[in-house]
């Protein structure tokens, strides 16, 4: 079962995700003006509210990671170094 | 940069069957990031010069995939047993399940002469190409998959069918297929 943890002290507030998810997963709480999870179950695990939102402020666990083939290893490792 | 590049030498005899490759994962690894650049630079190139029309081409390419695919698998007039056997078929590049929201009943919705179902493409190569060009998602390269599924299930169930996409995100895409009984 997916679950979702709203980090509310980076949460902004913008309200990127409840716009972007196409499955209502979200609502913002209007008194607190953070967002909060209303409609767990359907969540797909798309992610696009991590693509979205400003902050990095949400965590999804026990979801099917799709595979990274795409990271080339040698850029990551010349990265590794300088940072 | 220094490139060491290991020369192999050996005997090569036209009828000699050989039974491994030679190179290690890297190498794999190296060929797979080569072709998804090639596959992305196509596709963006295609779309320049053709336009819209790079989407029916590409389209075109997924469609016969799908339907040498879908030669593996038995006919059946069964939605739900056909995806399911095109997953399998489809394999750990393309690894999708059907989908329905919380206060849907079934997987499939009937609507007259068509059947509806939602499917959830967790693992997609065609993602992983164009993370790895830096493409936007539902361009051309996206309707190879299209064509693929489509091909797939026409091949399987021998009926006419169209996929479109609801959601991409980068984790996973959900779209819907839609099928038309009454034959091609």
């Amino acid at each position: 079962m997916v679950e979702i943890l709203i980090d509310e002290d980076a949460c902004v507030g913008c309200g990127s995700c409840v716009d972007d998810c196409p499955n209502d997963v979200y609502k913002m709480n209007e008194e607190k003006w953070k967002t909060e999870v209303v409609n767990l179950e359907d969540c797909m695990a798309c992610l696009s509210c991590h693509e979205i939102c400003p902050a990095q402020a949400m965590e999804h666990r026990d979801i099917h990671v799709a595979k990274r083939l795409y990271i080339d290893r040698k850029v990551t490792d010349v990265l590794e170094k300088i940072i | 940069m220094n490139m060491e590049i290991e020369d192999i030498r050996g005997t090569f005899k036209p009828e000699t069957i050989p039974k491994e490759t030679t190179g290690d994962i890297n190498d794999y690894e190296e060929a797979l990031h080569v072709l998804m650049k090639f596959v992305g630079y196509m596709s963006s190139s295609l779309e320049q010069v053709s336009g819209r029309g790079a989407n029916a081409i590409v389209y075109q390419a997924g469609k016969r995939m799908g339907h040498d695919a879908g030669k593996m698998v038995e006919k059946t007039d069964d939605l739900e047993k056909a995806m399911n056997e095109l997953s399998e078929i489809l394999g750990i590049e393309f690894v999708f399940e059907m989908w329905k929201p919380s206060g849907q009943e079934d997987y499939t919705i009937e609507k007259g002469d068509e059947t509806i179902v939602k499917l959830l493409f967790m693992d997609c190569v065609v993602r992983q190409t164009l993370r790895r060009t830096g493409l936007p998602q539902k361009g051309p390269l996206c309707y190879l998959l299209y064509g693929y599924m489509v091909g797939a299930v026409e091949e399987v169930m021998s009926i006419k069918g169209k996929l479109d996409i609801d959601h991409v995100g980068s984790n996973a895409c959900l779209k819907t297929l839609t099928i038309k009984w009454g034959g091609k």
